[in-house]
């Protein structure tokens, strides 16, 4: 079982894309505008797409501003120089049999770009005499140096296991989209593309490499860093660039990383008990005619989802040789999901919290004080989950070596990615246990409920590209989505920026936002992921609005009928049961914790609820 | 925007605070007390990189009504009877939800002599707002630190039009201690870069003591916890600004 995959159709990368062999002005003035990364020209004799230049097209091309590649084939040192000094290029593409030392000398004056010709019995390990290339380019081996317009077998790239990016190149062409959008290695960076695009030699096609451009954007939902369509992103003050970039880096390196993974997989197993079962709820499926599963993330050590992440960021922590951890929670889960595993990891921890959360979840602070970390009262605002995020920023501002553990899929990139990425164990479990049960691995719907929506990112995840799987978001309407007192983003918002990255926000008409109200503390968040205002806003996902009181009941009734006391985030999620045409479906809840923090608030509605009875 | 040769004197304060309508004042009397430009923040509700001073401020300033088009209104007031350049300084989601190019449009009208954003990163700049910022000609001041790698500071400088705004040290607005041996250090490898554009030094600076450190090493210095703390101990802004530059 891998419990770590790469988000395939959520990709978070620039897809650089650089045209080849390029010469007509008009074809370069085009593409230079129309957001081609890299434009290349080729300085070799023997090719049929060598740059023939005057005076004319030299000032031409000196004076575009984009990227400026040279390909050059088993040249000398001192011709590369002049030419890419005469053209002012920034990169100069190596494409012979050029040495480690001729690169590095490059190096000093150029980026440079190392090609390989690529085949069955290529050693990767070649690369690595190469540590001074920016960009490695890797190609089909054939007869013509520097291009055949054939493709290699890309499975070959699964033994690249350097760490400089690549670039895919040879014989890439518009039938190539679904392959390029499955590419999932950690250093690809981007492609190359020259022949399929032509009308004849260095005469480019260009009205096709646009529309190229434009299935690739469409079917990788993230052209840009960090984005989701047009959510997400890094929105931090500059005194949080570093340690962003930090853990970035630090996270692309153990995504893949066999020995992390296996760590992370086996404390999730032992410490944390996992897989968690997915049940067969008879009463449900009876009540709604249909075949209704929980997954049982209330069964996970300490009670919620939350430790999945908590373990991954832990872990990385642990690589990145830090030794305090800070977190910001809600209902409590992520703060004593954070102090447990810093028990265990023998790190310090500080966790942030609201003090009206603090009040309404009393027992998980007595719990994160007894796990030996501190507490500190976030007193600004609402005095809830917003507040105590904003505390634990500031906080990290002021102590950047601190690794910031953020429980949900917000935040400025990595931080939607990366929780999702640890939070992915839940559906990889759903796929098998299904099969197991229903003998098919999807169901008909998924519901979860969303706060900023780490446990919804887990259940979806391995579903997002399956169309036929309906997922459903579902948000804390508190006293009503119109009464002021409510928490149902994906409703009330509209796009702005929150704690760093742009997302769907409670907004005022002045871009202040609002203070959310949920009896979940959990779910009384004035944002919402990036990932899911995308799915919601693309119609992959729906949202639906729970009320508090619609929560209380179905997590009451869960109670009596199962004997299962549910989170009221959970409750939530339970509660839209009675809001979709569920007939005949098979449906998975993500039961996302357990409801023993929540006892005061369910014990005192329900003995008003006796009373009105009495 | 034009600075003085050295010695510059900025002070930030809040738009809203103490009262709604308190920025022109204030303005007239940081000019008579011969301060060189104006700071005026936009206050958020969320305001992530301030300390507890500023976050007071401006809750105070939204309550009493504070709103980009309230401020706009002000910012013409002072601009008719004051030739101190005036810079914005708000976080991005108000502006955003204002309308990115409606907001520079307006600050071109009023001629507002720069934007400081704290929270719109240099590449989203670049790759989404540079064009907008420059079709209206509103220059747009970066911050950087102490710890900010030197290809990017590079970046930073080739894009600054007005001056670079350098962050003290790695804290919220507000710190209030002396300059470490590692700080002085740590702003003397800024000052060996020879950046092109003038640097103004913030956060932090909050006496004689600090003032004169950067103003030795920069262009000058921008002052914000320091004078609203001193608005609410009712410290006259002129007693303020003698006290801070000697």
């Amino acid at each position: 079982m891998d419990l770590i995959k790469p988000l395939q159709s959520l990709k978070v990368r620039i897809m650089l894309i650089k045209v080849c062999g390029l010469s007509e002005e008009s074809e370069i003035t085009e593409l230079a505008n129309s957001g081609i990364d890299m434009l290349g020209f080729i300085f070799h004799k023997a090719s049929r797409r060598n740059l023939n230049y005057d005076e004319a097209k030299g000032a031409f091309i000196r004076n575009l501003a984009c990227e400026k590649v040279g390909v050059f084939v088993n040249e000398e040192f001192d011709y590369i120089l002049q030419t890419g000094f005469y053209f002012s290029l920034t990169h100069v593409q190596l494409h012979g049999n050029e040495s480690p030392g001729m690169v590095q000398a490059l190096s000093r004056y150029f980026k440079v770009i190392k090609a390989f010709s690529i085949h069955s019995k290529f050693d990767f390990r070649v690369c690595d005499l190469y540590p001074s290339a920016d960009l490695l380019l890797f190609d089909t081996k054939g007869d013509l140096a520097g291009g055949n317009g054939t493709q290699f077998d890309w499975k070959l790239l699964d033994s690249y296991q350097g760490d400089i990016p690549f670039l895919l190149s040879g014989g890439i062409g518009k039938n190539d989209v679904k392959a390029i959008k499955e590419m999932n290695h950690p250093f690809f960076e981007g492609i190359d593309v020259n022949s399929k695009f032509e009308i004849e030699p260095s005469r480019k096609n260009i009205p096709e490499i646009k529309t190229f451009m434009e299935e690739l954007n469409k079917s990788i939902s993230k052209t840009r860093k960090g984005y989701y369509g047009e959510f997400g992103g890094a929105y931090i003050p500059e005194l949080l660039y570093n340690p962003v970039q930090e853990l970035e880096t630090a996270f692309e390196r153990i995504k893949t990383n066999e020995e992390f993974k296996s760590k992370f997989k086996h404390l999730l197993r032992d410490y944390v008990g996992r897989p968690t079962p997915l049940y067969f709820s008879n009463k449900l499926s009876e009540k709604h005619d249909a075949t209704i599963f929980l997954k049982r993330e209330d069964l996970n050590h300490t009670g919620a989802h939350k430790i999945n992440n908590t373990i991954g960021q832990i872990l990385l922590a642990k690589e990145m040789g830090k030794t305090n951890i800070i977190a910001e929670t809600g209902a409590g889960q992520h703060g004593v999901a954070t102090a447990t595993v810093c028990a265990l990891m023998g790190l310090d921890c500080t966790v942030f919290m609201g003090t009206v959360d603090m009040e309404r979840q009393k027992p998980n602070v007595q719990r994160m004080k007894m796990l030996g970390a501190k507490v500190v009262p976030a007193e600004s605002g609402s005095k809830t989950l917003k507040d105590a995020t904003n505390e634990a920023i500031r906080y990290w501002i002021n102590n950047p070596s601190t690794f910031y553990v953020i429980g949900s899929v917000v935040g400025p990139h990595p931080y939607p990615e990366m929780v999702a990425h640890f939070q992915s164990v839940i559906s990889e479990e759903m796929r098998f246990q299904l099969q197991e049960k229903t003998q098919k691995m999807n169901p008909d719907i998924i519901v979860a409920c969303v706060g900023g929506g780490s446990n919804a990112a887990g259940a979806f995840y391995h579903y997002l590209e399956e169309d036929a799987v309906a997922l459903y978001c579902v948000e804390a309407a508190g006293l009503g989505i119109d009464s002021g007192k409510s928490a149902a983003t994906s409703h009330l918002g509209t796009v702005g920026i929150i704690h760093g990255s742009k997302s769907l926000v409670m907004q005022t008409d002045n871009g202040q936002i609002i203070e959310p109200h949920s009896i979940s503390a959990g779910l009384d968040y004035p944002g919402i992921g990036p990932l899911h205002a995308h799915l919601i806003k693309s119609g992959r996902a729906k949202s639906i609005a729970v009320t508090d009181a619609e929560a209380i009941k179905a997590g009451l009734d869960l109670t009596r009928i199962e004997g299962i006391i549910p989170a009221l985030e959970s409750a939530h999620a339970l509660a839209a049961l009675d809001k979709i045409e569920l007939k005949n479906k098979t449906v998975v809840v993500n039961l996302s914790g357990r409801g023993d923090k929540d006892l005061e608030t369910y014990l005192t509605k329900l003995n008003l609820a006796e009373n009105e009875i009495e | 925007m034009k600075l003085n040769k050295k010695n510059n004197c900025s002070i930030f304060l809040t738009a809203g605070y103490p009262q709604l309508n308190s920025a022109p004042k204030l303005v007239e009397e940081l000019e008579n007390a011969g301060i060189d430009f104006i700071e005026l923040g936009i206050p958020f509700s969320d305001p992530l990189a301030d300390g507890p001073v500023i976050q007071e401020t401006s809750t105070i300033a939204l309550n009493n009504g504070m709103t980009i088009d309230v401020l706009f209104e002000q910012v013409a007031e002072i601009k008719m009877n004051s030739a101190l350049p005036i810079v914005l300084m708000g976080y991005f989601n108000p502006i955003y939800t204002y309308g990115v190019e409606k907001f520079l449009k307006q600050c071109k009208a009023l001629g507002v002599d720069g934007l400081i954003i704290p929270d719109l990163e240099i590449d989203i700049y670049e790759f989404e707002y540079k064009a907008l910022f420059e079709t209206y000609d509103i220059p747009l001041i970066f911050l950087i630190t102490t710890a900010t790698p030197v290809d990017r500071i590079r970046r930073v400088e080739k894009m600054s039009k007005a001056f670079i705004y350098l962050v003290s040290s790695s804290a919220t607005t507000g710190a209030k201690a002396s300059f470490s041996k590692g700080q002085i250090q740590a702003f003397e490898r800024i000052k060996a870069l020879n950046l092109k554009v003038p640097i103004m030094v913030g956060f932090g600076i909050h006496n004689n003591e600090t003032y004169r450190t950067v103003c030795n090493l920069f262009d000058g210095a921008i002052i914000g916890t320091a004078y609203l703390k001193s608005i609410a101990n009712k410290v006259s802004t002129k007693a303020f600004v003698a006290d801070i530059i000697g």
